[in-house]
Parts: structure tokens; C-alpha cells; sequence
């Protein structure tokens, strides 16, 4: 087979479906949702959004006005990490926005995608990361303090005369493996969520940099 | 809309490339048309409108990965498949593109967008704008996919010259 034969063949023949996309149906197509990778990450990321919104809204207001307003600050302790999940959000976003440039060259476009998706990738691990010990440390913090325990009255709140939850050590303890154990599990997560599709990415880019 | 009803044709080559049910080539001409509405406001008309046609339209088919399990392996012979599902076979021309499409089943996403700029008869200062890879190296590799495309129909018997 010479390419060069079958210039004029490939010209001349078209590729056309059965049915012509005309107008109507173009303008039609344009009505539907887009299945693009980076597009269903940013669909999917709003999701996540407003189910953290429609989560904490109400356990914000329950905390508000329940228990005549005496645990208000779970509610404003709600309203922080909720300051701090847009905060994530409009990272990941913006990231999103990045990762895409379709009217580059495609060589361009690859470098641009596999870079943002590996900071992409870094940011999610290490904000989910973050995130879990940060919400159980002020939510505990919160709880002491608006519920004190009677000294001795749970082996627990108890050790060596002191409630256990004063000493450090004993946070690193239980929270260090804790992290540890959820930054692995956010990277296993991520890779099995990107990974065949950067490794792919990647393998273009090698590709087009052979010489 | 008027700009993709001219250039329609175009797209359908991309789909056809890098697709291979109907049902999947329908939803890439749909993400490539919802990529060129959406990038159209960015065109600022610093190349040619085709070179950034070519270049929405591959760089869709190439990182949109959705359809990648159901693709044919690029590595066994034995998987070249004939001729593409829903194709007549009239004439020799159109056997001649049959084998073509099949062959270049058979290559790499990069490697089908050289084939596919190539033969629309692109010059190499043009393939270098879309691909963003210098023309020295692009010669290089349109040998290499000439070469492979001779061997592979070669080996699959097909219209060996």
C-alpha cells in the first residue's frame, strides 16, 4: 500500500455517515450534553459541591437554632470547613479550566494536560489528605469543649489524671497512621481514577517527542 | 454552524479514524462540534481557520479517551480487520480506502493524524502547526508510517505492492 497512491481516494471518497448532519441536527447536538473527559471531571465536581452544600446547610442551621443556640459553634465550625471546601473547589476548578487547550498544537495540548492533571492529582491527594484529620481534630476540639467530661468519669477522658485528649502524643498516635493511611487510599483512589488516562497521555507525548 | 456545515466532511475523516461503531462515531462528531462552538470566540484567526479546525478536531479524538476499551489493539496483524462494519464495497477505489481505513486501525493516535494530514495533501509547515512537532521529525515519522503501512498490509495480505 503507498499513501502517496491513495491521495486522490481518500480526496475524492468521502467519509460520510448514512444520515448528513444538516443544521437542524448540528444545532441539536450542540443541546446535548458534552461526554468529554474534562468536561464530565467539571460536571461531576459541581455534583460533589452541591452535595456538600445540601449537607452542611441544614446541620449548619440545626446547629444554629437547636439546643437554644448553645452549640453554635459546631455551626460555625460547619460554616469554616465549608469556607475551606470552596476554597478546594475553586482550586480544582480552575485546574479543570486549565487542563484543556484544543485550539493548541496537539503536542502543546498533551504537555499542558498531563502537567495540570498531575498537579490536579497532587492537589486531590493532599487536600483529602489534609482535610480528614483538620475536621476530626476541630470537630473534637469543639465537642470538649462544649461537652466537658466529669474527670474520671470514662477510662477514656482519663489518663494519668489528665483527659486524654490533652496529650499529643496520643492525637500522633492515633492520627498519624490514621493520615497516613488515608493519603494512600486517596492516592490508590486518584490513580485508579487517572492513571490509565495520564500513562496514556504520556505515551502520546513520548511518542511524538521520538525523534 | 455554517463553518461546521462546510467542514463537515472533515470531521467525519477525524471519527472515522478514530472510531470504529457508528454509535462512537456519532459521539465524537458531537464532542468535536461542542469543542469548535466552544473554542470558536478564542479563534483569533493567527493561522488558517482549517489549521484550527485540524486541531480541535484531533486534539478531541486523541485525549477524549472515553471509547478507549472498545478500540482494536494496535499490535496483531490478525486484528486488521477486513473492511469497517457499516461500508459498501462497489468499486476499487472504495476497496483501496477499505484497505487504508484498516490498515491505519492499526496505528498509533499520533500516528493517525499524520496519516490523515498527509493525506489531505497538508504541507509539512502546516502538520508542524497542528502536531506542534518540528518538520524534521515529521518526515522521519511519515517514513516510518509509510514503511509500516507497507509491511503490515504485507503481512495481512492485503493489496501487497
Amino acid at each position: 500500500m503507498e499513501l502517496d497512491s491513495l491521495k486522490y481516494v481518500w480526496r475524492t471518497l468521502e467519509a460520510a455517515p448514512a444520515s448528513e448532519s444538516g443544521p437542524d441536527e448540528i444545532h441539536a447536538l450542540l443541546q446535548r450534553r458534552s461526554g468529554g473527559i474534562v468536561t464530565r471531571m467539571r460536571r461531576n465536581l459541581t455534583g460533589e459541591l452541591i452535595l456538600i452544600a445540601a449537607t452542611y446547610t441544614p446541620a449548619i442551621l440545626f446547629y444554629f437554632l437547636d439546643f437554644e443556640g448553645r452549640l453554635s459553634g459546631i455551626a460555625w465550625l460547619f460554616i469554616l470547613l465549608l469556607t475551606m471546601l470552596a476554597v478546594y473547589f475553586y482550586r480544582k476548578n480552575q485546574l479543570l479550566k486549565a487542563m484543556q487547550c484544543t485550539g493548541c498544537s496537539l503536542y502543546s495540548n498533551l504537555r499542558q494536560q498531563i502537567t495540570t492533571l498531575k498537579i490536579y492529582i497532587k492537589f486531590y491527594v493532599w487536600s483529602g489528605t489534609i482535610m480528614i484529620p483538620v475536621m476530626f481534630i476541630l470537630s473534637w476540639l469543639i465537642i470538649r469543649w462544649k461537652f466537658p467530661a466529669a474527670p474520671g468519669a470514662d477510662l477514656f477522658y482519663q489518663l494519668s489524671g489528665t483527659p486524654w485528649w490533652q496529650h499529643p502524643l496520643i492525637w500522633a498516635v492515633f492520627l498519624i497512621p490514621v493520615t497516613v493511611g488515608i493519603y494512600f487510599v486517596n492516592l490508590w483512589y486518584v490513580h485508579r481514577l487517572y492513571g490509565r488516562h495520564i500513562r496514556k497521555l504520556q505515551d502520546l507525548l513520548q511518542e511524538m517527542e521520538e525523534e | 454552524m455554517k463553518l461546521v456545515q462546510e467542514h463537515r466532511f472533515l470531521l467525519y475523516k477525524v471519527c472515522r479514524l478514530y472510531c470504529f461503531t457508528e454509535a462512537d462515531r456519532q459521539d465524537l462528531f458531537q464532542e468535536i462540534v461542542i469543542q469548535l462552538w466552544k473554542s470558536y470566540p478564542g479563534f483569533r484567526g493567527d493561522s488558517k481557520f482549517s489549521t484550527w479546525l485540524y486541531r480541535i478536531a484531533l486534539n478531541t479524538a486523541i485525549s477524549d479517551l472515553r471509547k478507549q476499551g472498545r478500540r482494536p489493539s494496535t499490535t496483531s496483524t490478525s486484528e486488521i480487520p477486513p473492511s469497517l462494519p457499516d461500508m459498501t464495497s462497489p468499486g476499487e477505489e472504495e476497496q483501496q480506502l477499505q484497505q487504508l481505513y484498516a490498515a491505519i486501525a492499526r496505528l498509533s493516535d499520533v500516528e493517525k493524524a499524520l496519516v490523515m494530514l498527509y493525506l489531505e495533501d497538508k504541507p509539512y509547515e502546516e502538520m508542524e502547526e497542528i502536531m506542534g512537532i518540528n518538520q524534521n521529525n515529521l518526515r522521519v515519522k511519515m517514513n516510518r508510517i509509510r514503511e509500516k503501512l507497507r509491511k503490515m498490509t504485507k503481512e495481512a495480505a492485503y493489496g501487497i505492492r
